[in-house]
């Protein structure tokens, strides 16, 4: 008889055994999708909310900026350099940094105001969906600023309230001006909590009297995909003239913390694949050995080794294909869903967190990849293969009469 | 015959897949130690290098103090809450301390930052985390009048070497403005920038004296404990101390609230990991028990035709599945703890492979991947395994007391 | 703008604080006499010239004992008004943009002030250096033409001051300041107030010209020039009141 036949028989013949068996396996292979999906969503997410934030994905900053942060080194050809961005498809917006004083009812502080092209800046960053009073900028309001978290506390202000700052403007002028306090933002970064006055960049520029230039150009991967190393030659190259670096060079101490924290995750899946290969190990066993006593009889009847072998692996194959397709289908389904809405972490914790002076959404989301969607699928066939080999080997050169008293 | 019995005979007569199941709980131990051993490690260094940087496991300062902390608020019966909080047994160190921001300048530029004044006698590596990352120099002494230690960034923006001169420039207690002078006698490097070119640490006498506060008056007093999770309970075990009546106290999870909620995101994100590290422990404890039952229709079918009850032979599915677990936590505590002395004593280092554009300069970034274990972790890690192991159990017992005698003997 | 000399000038005060000899003392204090009167009004230009821009303002001041200086300016119109009070260890400034009064804070004190080349720190250290120096006398003779006295001014170990020593030469016979070069601690020269444009102001013959150039930017300097000068009148202490800055607005 045709051994795929025979083998397909004996799967559909006990239907409770084959799926038990597929079934564990199907299970085990789909949460490995999941969790896969959980840890490539960490380091992705962690990474994108760092980007996402603030930083961006690379900076392009005039030669020496940022060892010190003069108002008179700026980035001239700004337009040209946007434009020529964008013809990329890559998304990028200008910012202005200043240093002053910022003061209320008797108390002071000393302020970064940063001025903000707000139409970019929300293509390129999330910083307005990260207000926690108040609202974010807005065209119609020029003398509005948001604050950062800490500067708001040290003021002691609130939305609504005055704020006057007092800072030297490009021209030697003294800068001054009443602002009114628009919103304040969540933990964002240490600096930005501390120090950070977000105002509309023609306010920026009227402010400081510098009608044209930046002191910053931050800008986005077109695709998650991009190479970042690449990117980051090419926008060299593009603008020679200028100090161009990515955001793992700009926070190489987060950069780190998140290498390490993918070497871990790496560990943990390690680990959790070995408890998946004995649940593999488990079903392929029992479903072998469970059934000595009918290879016992098949040998009696003059099977050879061999056929019982090829036997036993295309049913193996079968099953295995089987829970593959639902691990699948069931895996992708649910790492897709968690992918776009995440898993909401924050019944567990309050707010906005930081780490390393960064705020974290508290939402998990997934993140579908072709290594998390295959590498626990190729794990699953090739394990069970490996895993099959012994009990097939047994039930291949069994003796029949020993097969019949098989425990 | 008893049940235990009959069990045991079960259990002892089908090697193999005992064997398999307990494997399978063996793992699950394995992992839920790895996870909860590294969270538990992580969390505490975290927590206590957080605490070690300034405020403590618990701080008492003034109120309000947390929300605007300025200069012109202080404690005023520093000793007494010294001696009053020492006295506390879960308590390792109380430290007094002022912390504030200041203006540095050298004849060469001028930048912003804060201090911590400390008395360096009550201090150590072991309580401040900048002592222990001191690369140059040393610690000023008690009595020392202009003595400043000064992070490594700080020191390269004002260019300043050992022993050159700073001047600081403050708000004192009446808010008026002050300078003084300062000699750099060690220069320490945290690994941090953010640390490293803000922070400089000055004698507490002689920023007292510049504050114009008396030296019963400081900023806050910073306690460390000696275990972290006990912060919360040793801190309402200071609030009834007498000295602090009108003062904050505060544990860590006030005081840094962002380090708070970045570990409480961290370990929900660990207990998702394990739950579904525990679905599939469970998967394969209860795959295995089914098959066993499912393979045992025939005699099931027979125990059935002699008598026994649907509900007796539940029992002695669950009393299999009970020693099955029992002997997998065995297991599972023999094949872990090897694993875990090995993660408690070295750890695997993950800046190996990282290349050499990563230093790990400094002390607040911990390249190593350690397990640390609370007693009390063991026992939930145990219990819950042994929970899941059983109720895994629980729909394959069920459907054995649910074998038809009848049919099951027709069964080969 | 007597305001700035005097910040100079006040360290050379004749007061008891002084660990000086006698004839030092007596020099030091003539020169510090010729510019501080109880009371002062003044008129000065100040020019600012930089890397990015240079500026000119016309500013008005008076001046009450060593405590007590407000200062206004007249030129240019877009700063028209403001006014930077000196009380003590404070300095409050009057913006009249925004019609409010700002008391600039310990980390403001190293700022710029009215873009020049001086601090908010150095207007308020003027009261102080007497007591920060110890002064000596370094030369006397005959340099670059002129005879000249040279003092070397010594930081005390506890003075909260930047410099490594700062180093003054006056006229020999008239007491009148020359030049002025301050040192950071590796005794490298960080700035230099040179003094020049002699004329009569206030009844006697004193330079009216302060040019200031930082070392580390030799094409920049910021420049002082009195139009008038006058001492010794009658002003009230409520004058310099911070919640009068207002009322100085005419």
């Amino acid at each position: 008889m045709h051994i795929l036949q025979l083998s397909l028989r004996n799967t559909g013949r006990n239907k409770q055994r084959t799926a038990v068996t597929v079934l564990s396996m199907a299970f085990a292979c789909a949460i490995m999708i999941l969790f896969s999906s959980m840890m490539a969503g960490m380091i992705q997410g962690s990474e994108r909310q760092i980007v996402e934030m603030n930083i961006g994905d690379i900076q392009i900053h005039p030669q020496g900026y940022r060892d010190d942060p003069d108002i008179y080194k700026r980035i001239t050809d700004t337009a040209h350099i946007l434009k020529q961005l964008a013809q990329q498809g890559i998304k990028a917006t200008p910012r202005l940094y200043a240093f002053g004083l910022m003061a209320t009812h008797g108390t002071s502080s000393g302020a970064q105001i940063r001025g903000i092209d707000m139409q970019r800046e929300q293509t390129v960053t999330k910083l307005h969906q990260h207000v926690a009073v108040g609202s974010w900028l807005d065209k119609t309001k020029p003398k509005a600023v948001v604050l950062g978290k800490k500067i708001a506390a040290t003021l002691g202000v609130t939305i609504g309230d005055e704020l006057i700052f007092v800072g030297q403007s490009a021209d030697g002028f003294m800068a001054n001006d009443i602002f009114y306090v628009q919103g304040i933002l969540k933990a964002v970064s240490d600096g930005i909590d501390r120090s950070a006055v977000f105002i509309a960049e023609q306010t920026f520029r009227e402010l400081m009297a510098i009608p044209s230039g930046t002191h910053e150009i931050v800008l986005r991967r077109p695709t998650p995909q991009t190479d970042l190393t690449q990117l980051t030659t090419q926008v060299q190259n593009l603008v020679p003239e200028y100090e161009v670096k990515n955001w793992k060079k700009l926070m190489p101490a987060i950069a780190r913390l998140l290498e390490t924290a993918d070497i871990q995750s790496l560990i943990m899946m390690s680990i959790t694949y070995i408890a998946v290969a004995t649940i593999i190990l488990n079903a392929m066993l029992m479903t072998v050995f469970e059934r000595m006593h009918e290879f016992g009889i098949m040998k009696a009847i003059g099977v050879r080794p061999w056929q019982i072998v090829r036997l036993i692996y295309t049913e193996t194959l079968i099953q295995t294909l089987l829970a593959s397709t639902i691990a699948l289908i069931v895996g992708w389904w649910v790492a897709n869903y968690f992918s776009i809405h995440g898993i909401d972490m924050s019944a567990i914790m309050d707010g906005s967190v930081s780490m390393g002076g960064l705020a974290f959404d508290p939402i998990w989301y997934t993140y579908v990849t072709y290594e998390s969607l295959f590498t626990p699928i190729v794990f699953l066939i090739v394990m069970a293969m490996l895993a099959v080999m012994y009990p097939a080997w047994k039930a291949a050169w069994i003796k029949p009469i020993d097969a019949l008293h098989y425990r | 015959m008893k049940l235990n019995q009959l069990a045991f005979r079960n259990i002892f007569r089908r090697k193999r897949r005992t064997f398999i199941t307990a494997f399978s709980v063996a793992f699950g131990v394995m992992l839920s130690v790895t996870f909860t051993g590294t969270g538990d490690y992580t969390y505490t260094n975290m927590i206590d290098t957080g605490a070690k940087m300034g405020m403590g496991h618990v701080t008492i300062e003034p109120l309000e103090y947390q929300n605007k902390p300025t200069l012109d608020k202080r404690l005023q019966k520093t000793n007494e809450i010294l001696q009053q909080t020492r006295a506390l047994d879960a308590i390792a160190s109380a430290v007094p301390r002022i912390m504030g921001q200041a203006m540095f300048a050298s004849a060469n530029k001028n930048v912003g930052g804060a201090f911590i004044a400390i008395n360096p006698e009550l201090e150590s590596a072991n309580n401040n985390l900048f002592i222990k990352s001191l690369v140059e120099g040393k610690m000023f002494t008690s009595d020392s009048k202009r003595g400043i230690v000064v992070g490594s960034k700080l020191a390269k923006k004002l260019r300043l070497k050992l022993g050159k001169k700073l001047v600081y420039t403050t708000t004192d207690v009446h808010g008026e403005i002050i300078s003084h002078i300062a000699r750099v006698t060690g220069i320490f490097h945290a690994g941090v920038d953010a640390i490293d070119g803000n922070m400089v640490l000055m004698p507490l006498k002689s920023t007292q004296h510049a504050l114009g506060y008396t030296a019963d008056e400081v900023s806050l007093i910073a306690v460390l404990i000696h275990d972290q999770r006990q912060a919360n309970l040793a801190r309402d075990l200071i609030r009834t101390l007498p000295s602090v009546q009108g003062y904050a106290v505060l544990s860590w999870h006030e005081t840094q609230p962002d380090l708070a909620g970045m570990i409480a995101m961290d370990k929900s994100m660990n207990y998702i990991s394990q739950i579904l590290v525990g679905l599939l422990i469970a998967a394969g404890i209860f795959n295995t028990m089914l098959m066993g039952v499912l393979e045992r229709k025939h005699e099931f079918g027979m125990m059935m035709a002699v008598g026994l009850s649907p509900s007796t032979l539940f029992r002695l599915v669950m009393v299999e599945c009970f020693w099955l677990a029992l002997l997998g936590l065995m297991l599972g505590i023999i094949i872990t703890a090897p694993w875990y002395y090995f993660l408690y004593h070295y750890g695997i280092d993950l800046s190996a492979g990282m290349g050499n554009d990563f230093t790990y300069g400094g002390v607040l970034i911990d390249p190593l991947f350690k397990a640390r274990l609370f007693p009390e972790s063991i026992m939930f890690i145990l219990g819950s395994v042994f929970t899941l192991a059983m109720l895994a159990g629980a729909y394959p017992a069920w459907k054995a007391g649910r074998t038809p005698p009848i049919e099951s003997l027709k069964t080969i | 703008m007597y305001f700035y000399l005097s910040i100079l000038f006040s360290l050379m005060l004749a007061s008891s604080a002084w660990a000086v000899d006698a004839r030092t003392s007596t020099i030091l204090s003539e020169v510090d006499d010729l510019w501080r009167g109880s009371s002062s009004h003044a008129i000065a230009t100040l020019k600012v010239q930089t890397q990015h821009y240079s500026r000119t303002m016309t500013l008005e001041s008076w001046s009450k004992g060593k405590e007590k200086s407000l200062t206004k300016v007249l030129k240019p119109l877009r700063e028209k008004g403001t006014i930077t009070l000196k009380s003590g260890n404070h300095i409050y400034t009057y913006l009249p943009k925004t019609d409010r009064t700002i008391r600039l804070s310990s980390g403001m004190m190293m700022g710029a002030w009215m873009g020049s080349h001086l601090t908010n720190d150095d207007l308020v250290k003027e009261s102080r250096l007497e007591d920060d120096f110890d002064a000596k006398i370094t030369f006397e003779g005959r340099r670059n033409g002129q005879n000249i006295i040279e003092f070397t001014l010594l930081p005390k170990e506890d003075a909260a001051v930047v410099w490594g020593k700062i180093v003054l030469e006056v006229e020999a016979e008239r007491h009148l300041p020359i030049r002025e070069v301050f040192y950071d601690e590796d005794m490298q020269v960080s700035r230099t107030f040179t003094f020049t444009g002699l004329k009569e102001l206030a009844g006697k013959i004193r330079p009216s010209i302060m040019h200031i150039v930082p070392a580390y930017k030799p094409d920049e300097f910021t420049e002082f020039i009195f139009e008038t000068l006058t001492l010794n009148v009658p002003i009230q202490d409520s004058f310099f009141n911070k919640s009068a800055l207002k009322r100085h607005q005419r």
